[in-house]
């Protein structure tokens, strides 16, 4: 399936804020376990961070900002993203739940340069390693899902730290944050998130 | 979901001892703990997987101060391997100012674990002493690669325990730590000049497998 098919198919659209309350509504009073509404719940909730994620490095390796290493490391990340897209997809399917689609984005001035490019991608990976940090919890029953969820969580960290060090960031509080990961509730990253969906497809 | 691979690297130090417990008693309990584990952990795995029922893997584990003092093993040998390869000061510039907090992060690991074993009423491991062989640290690419071998281990050992932890918390914690080593495995391969990007998923040991590997360098 082409890239582009895939986080941009053909769907009713409605815009982004009133997609977020709507998707926020249901977890806005609650933490951790309550956060989530079964496993299908996380998984779609990770899709969607993943769709974020893949669509971000698909525009932005196009762009054309990267060479050498850079860009290689952003060519890899961005195959990653996408295989995490399917995997998440493939799983949601088959325990009988329907994925989420992916929502419309807008990246803003992300791809101005390489440098915001790096730095939006550093905000991204940091944000997606506390969201399954904090996803986790509610996978816990199902040690296939967490083992395969945890599995993702690590790469996410790899990208995080390799994105931080092309920046020549410091290595503590740049590189890394910490000797653990800090989690995030669903709320605290959607909120991240929310400038750069435009909209989000209801089904 | 696709199923994390379970994969063997290369022996770090060529499979010479650089472990050296405390005392028979230590060691054994090492050796013990760990193979007793793994085993059963495969055999649970196995016949959960004919029963096409992974959730069973979870409730018939070994319990979770076992896999604690199993990481407490592991985050020890991590902190006195960067410990003395710092002291070495084969590193400098921006190699050192990336390894530097690796060290910090790996002695902070192990006051973590080995605070939350004794929390929950356990006896944390003894500390064993390491012998690296000569020339571990002579240059930085040996100190680096073999640092790549241990932090790629550590990866693979905590995601091969994720789904046996029987604690919530315990996994959070635990989770907490993995990430970290991530970061540390891919920083140290993009030191080598090596690939920080193996996967699209964070591969799995088995505590049998990373034993495998531990046990050559503890000394009989």
């Amino acid at each position: 399936m082409n890239r582009r098919d895939l986080i941009r198919g053909a769907a009713v659209a409605i815009p982004g804020s009133v997609a977020l309350s709507m998707l926020s509504a249901k977890w806005a009073f609650a933490e951790g376990v309550d956060d989530f509404d079964g496993p299908v719940d996380v998984l779609n909730y990770a899709l969607t961070l993943e769709y974020l994620e893949a669509e971000f490095y698909r525009q932005g390796n196009e762009a054309g900002l990267a060479e050498g290493r850079a860009a290689d490391y952003l060519s890899t990340i961005q195959t990653d993203e996408e295989a995490h897209v399917m995997a998440l997809q493939d799983t949601i399917a088959q325990l009988g739940g329907t994925a989420v689609p992916a929502p419309q984005v807008d990246f803003g001035q992300a791809f101005g340069s390489l440098e915001s490019y790096l730095e939006t991608a550093y905000t991204f990976e940091n944000l997606g390693v506390q969201a399954y940090l904090g996803a986790a919890p509610a996978l816990f029953q199902q040690k296939e899902l967490l083992s395969a969820a945890a599995s993702i969580f690590g790469v996410e960290a790899r990208h995080a730290a390799i994105i931080a060090n092309l920046q020549e960031k410091a290595a503590e509080g740049g590189v890394y944050q910490g000797a653990v990961e800090t989690p995030a509730d669903r709320s605290t990253v959607l909120q991240a998130a929310s400038p750069f969906i435009v909209a989000a497809r209801t089904y | 979901m696709t199923q994390p691979q379970q994969f063997v690297r290369p022996q770090p130090f060529g499979g010479r001892p650089v472990i050296q417990f405390r005392d028979d008693h230590s060691r054994r309990r090492f050796l013990q703990t760990a193979l007793v584990v793994g085993a059963g952990s495969s055999l649970v795995a196995a016949a959960a997987a004919m029963r096409g029922d992974p959730r069973a893997v979870a409730d018939a584990t070994a319990n979770d101060l076992d896999i604690l003092n199993y990481a407490l093993t592991l985050e020890h040998l991590e902190a006195e391997f960067y410990t003395q390869g710092l002291d070495s000061g084969v590193l400098g510039g921006r190699d050192l100012e990336l390894v530097e907090p690796i060290r910090d992060h790996e002695q902070a690991h192990v006051e973590a674990v080995t605070q939350t074993i004794t929390d929950l009423g356990g006896e944390p491991v003894d500390k064993p002493s390491f012998m690296f062989p000569d020339g571990t640290f002579d240059d930085k690419d040996m100190f680096l690669t073999n640092a790549s071998a241990f932090e790629e281990l550590g990866v693979t050992a905590y995601h091969g325990q994720v789904p046996r932890i029987d604690d919530a918390d315990i996994l959070a914690a635990a989770a907490a730590i993995a990430g970290v080593e991530s970061r540390h495995a891919a920083i140290v391969a993009d030191l080598l000049g090596e690939n920080p990007f193996p996967s699209p998923f964070e591969k799995t040991m088995t505590m049998e497998q990373v034993l495998e590997q531990a046990s050559t360098f503890i000394e009989q």
